[in-house]
């Protein structure tokens, strides 16, 4: 072995030995530091991707479109662009009325956050919101949506942006109760692939459990994680195991379109 | 000497940031170009073991610094079962496993069939992000394998590997300009 290669395979092993034996508080120091270094680059990322579905969606329909176009004026063209523009417009402007709606509404001291990125890691299930510690938002803190809905925590807060960790993920989990019933479980992500619905499963409630298909799961409050009584969505199906029963969840969230989200800053209800 | 290696640690640092703007494709499995660890694996087949060891560090380094997912664990009482995430580092083995599979057809890398190599990046990635989606499972629990997963990682592997050649075109006109020999044989 050459001397450079002896050295460096030493150096290696050392700064492999470094990276596993740090604390959780370093990695979470190395990672925000990271974060807040590629802050401004993620705003100008979200756009990107945000351009890329638009055009992927523009050529999807480029099919239908080529049929008409053929027939259409263009006057008529132009019409149908300003139409498109106002349905946009129209649509955001819904998506702005329920979040004003919803910040007059809920009890909590919300913060509001555009999502700038949506799924940026190829397993975990999180998305990028344009609020970060500047804001006052810290790890931890709960996200909602505009309907009420949980979304999920915060996993990284940066400077500018942070990351969200969804409840549809693996690793997430919530103590959650069932509407009308005594039974507490917690909520976990479950596995999915591309194009899948997200769902959610309720393990370790009762197997004796009376659940029904439709029933509401609202987080109650315990473990310190989430405030309770928020949406988490509705029961699918219930299975019965060997120890204890499971229970499908359709998330009352659509995680596909999620463009506004809430930060609670304070979960007090002051 | 160091020119180039210091160059290809700058293309890792450019990759990274061109990371941020690479979205999933939706309309095709969800792939994505993982152009990170591409610069790494054609990275690998143009150094020395050294080389490829510093590279494999600095790229296992910097990807889970924005992959491993760190999640606060509530009340224990509550959260009785806690839901453990990959170690950070756990990237820079992986990385380093693609390398010395890229390291292990470097002459005839060096003989000029850089297709080959090329080629190599598209089954290094997919055993990569394999490997990773077990890992995940083993740790996480539940291991399920169905054909959409199969699909996206296949998917995944073959845009990155599309995108091999224009990685390994940069990379020799960087060792032009560096002046550093790949030794690779122009016929």
């Amino acid at each position: 072995m050459k001397p450079l290669n002896f050295v460096a395979l030493l150096l290696f092993f050392a700064g492999l030995v470094w990276v596993f034996t740090l604390s959780e508080s370093a990695v979470r120091q190395i990672q925000k530091t990271f974060y807040s270094a590629i802050s401004p680059i993620i705003s100008k990322g979200g756009e990107s991707e945000a351009f890329a579905n638009d055009f992927v969606k523009e050529v999807e329909h480029s099919i239908d479109l080529e049929e008409k176009l053929k027939q259409a004026t263009s006057e008529r063209d132009r019409f149908r662009l300003i139409a498109a523009r106002a349905w946009t417009l129209e649509a955001e402007n819904n998506e702005l009325r329920a979040a004003l709606d919803f910040t007059k509404k809920t009890k909590f001291d919300v913060v509001p956050a555009r999502v700038v990125r949506r799924q940026p890691q190829m397993w975990g299930k999180t998305i990028e919101i344009n609020r970060g510690s500047e804001k006052g938002l810290v790890n931890s803190m709960c996200v909602l949506a505009s309907n009420g809905g949980l979304v999920g925590r915060i996993q990284l807060a940066g400077n500018e942006v942070s990351s969200v960790l969804l409840i549809t993920d693996e690793v997430s989990q919530v103590s959650a109760r069932v509407e009308g019933s005594t039974e507490v479980g917690i909520i976990v992500g479950r596995r999915t692939t591309y194009g899948e619905a997200p769902r959610l499963r309720l393990r370790y409630i009762s197997k004796n459990a009376i659940l029904r298909k439709g029933m509401k799961v609202f987080t109650d409050g315990r473990g310190d994680l989430f405030p309770a009584d928020i949406p988490i969505g509705t029961i699918e199906d219930f299975e019965v195991g060997a120890v204890d029963g499971e229970a499908e969840i359709i998330p009352s969230v659509d995680f596909t379109n999620l463009q506004t989200v809430f930060v609670i800053a304070d979960s007090s209800g002051d | 000497m160091f020119l180039y290696p210091i160059s290809l640690i700058g293309l890792l640092l450019l990759s990274c940031i061109l990371q941020q703007f690479l979205p999933a494709v939706s309309a095709w499995y969800d792939a994505r170009l993982l152009i990170l660890p591409l610069v790494v694996l054609c990275g690998s087949a143009t150094v020395s073991t050294a080389g490829m060891l510093t590279l494999a560090f600095l790229g296992g380094f910097l990807w889970d610094a924005q992959q491993v997912l760190l999640v606060d664990q509530g009340d224990e009482v509550v959260y009785h079962s806690t839901t453990d995430s990959l170690k950070f580092g756990y990237s820079i083995i992986l990385y380093t496993m693609m390398g010395f599979l890229m390291q292990g057809i470097r002459p005839v890398f060096q003989a000029g069939k850089w297709y080959l190599s090329a080629a190599l990046t598209g089954v290094g990635i997919f055993l990569y992000l394999f490997v990773e989606y077990l890992l995940r499972g083993f740790i996480i629990g539940g291991f399920s394998l169905d054909n959409g997963m199969i699909e996206q990682i296949g998917a995944t592997s073959v845009l990155t590997m599309l995108a091999s050649p224009l990685v390994f075109w940069l990379l020799f006109r960087i060792a032009d300009l560096c002046g550093h020999t790949i030794s690779y044989q122009k016929h």
